[in-house]
């Protein structure tokens, strides 16, 4: 089964790097442009989020971003030097939703769950964090 | 991101976006969002031409929704027209398409 991995510095700089590499490698994969895109936002939010708040856009802090496409699961693993958050732990609906109010609060993590079926995040072996995001396919 | 401002009569104003809306270039949009509207006093509506946006994430939703908040209490409305497909299911996801005039391409 086909593995790819790109290693990038945090800066947002590298956002259209992420989108190429997620959308070059997926496209086979997932024919329908929506869910290409669905999944292409997924690991973008996740990786700004790691860029932005993570690692302060210190574009010396380097990441890995990897793909693991089995046959009936897309497996996507971020591997970030700086400590892991919890994602669960952010509101099930953006604040926008969930308030009535125009604070656009918590909408990155908001569609990572939507556009993914699974999250899992682990502290890496020696340091850092582990993101492991997962995609059914049919 | 390309942003490209069109006056046109009675104070409504057209801007045709194109390309890639992220957490890069979302501010850049605000700031000439705002430009815009702090040069034409008397604007009341600016429609964003959408048909080149090809990509939308969080960051940049948030971006239209804090350009909403800020203008509308001003009496400019604020709308999307010629919306793709791809950026249409992220705004819809988020729930903007209920809150804005949003039409698809």
């Amino acid at each position: 089964m086909p593995k790819y991995a790109l290693h990038f510095g945090a800066t947002l700089e590298n956002l259209p790097l992420i989108r190429y590499f997620v959308q070059q490698r997926l496209k086979p994969h997932l024919p329908d442009s929506i869910q290409l895109n669905q999944v292409t936002v997924a690991v973008e939010e996740l990786c700004s989020n790691s860029i932005l708040h993570a690692n302060k856009e210190d574009p010396t802090r380097q990441l890995r971003l990897q793909l693991h496409i089995q046959k009936k699961a897309i497996h996507i693993y971020l591997h970030d030097p700086a400590p892991p958050y919890d994602i669960h732990s952010y509101p099930s609906e953006p604040q926008l939703l969930r308030k009535g109010t125009l604070r656009p609060g918590g909408f990155g993590i908001y569609l990572m769950r939507k556009f993914i079926d699974r999250i899992h995040v682990r502290r890496g072996k020696r340091d850092g964090s582990i993101y492991h995001m997962v995609k059914e396919i049919s | 991101m390309q942003v490209e401002v069109q006056p046109g009569m009675n104070g409504h104003f057209t801007v045709k976006l194109s390309g890639e809306l992220d957490a890069l270039t979302a501010p850049r949009l605000y700031e000439k969002l705002t430009q815009l509207v702090q040069q034409n006093p008397g604007i009341q509506k600016i429609t964003l031409h959408c048909s080149g946006l090809t990509y939308l994430s969080s960051a940049g939703a948030g971006i239209l929704l804090m350009s909403m908040d800020n203008f509308t209490p001003k009496g400019i409305s604020l709308e999307l027209t010629q919306v793709q497909p791809e950026v249409y299911n992220v705004l819809d996801m988020l729930g903007l398409t209920k809150l804005m005039t949003i039409t698809h391409a």
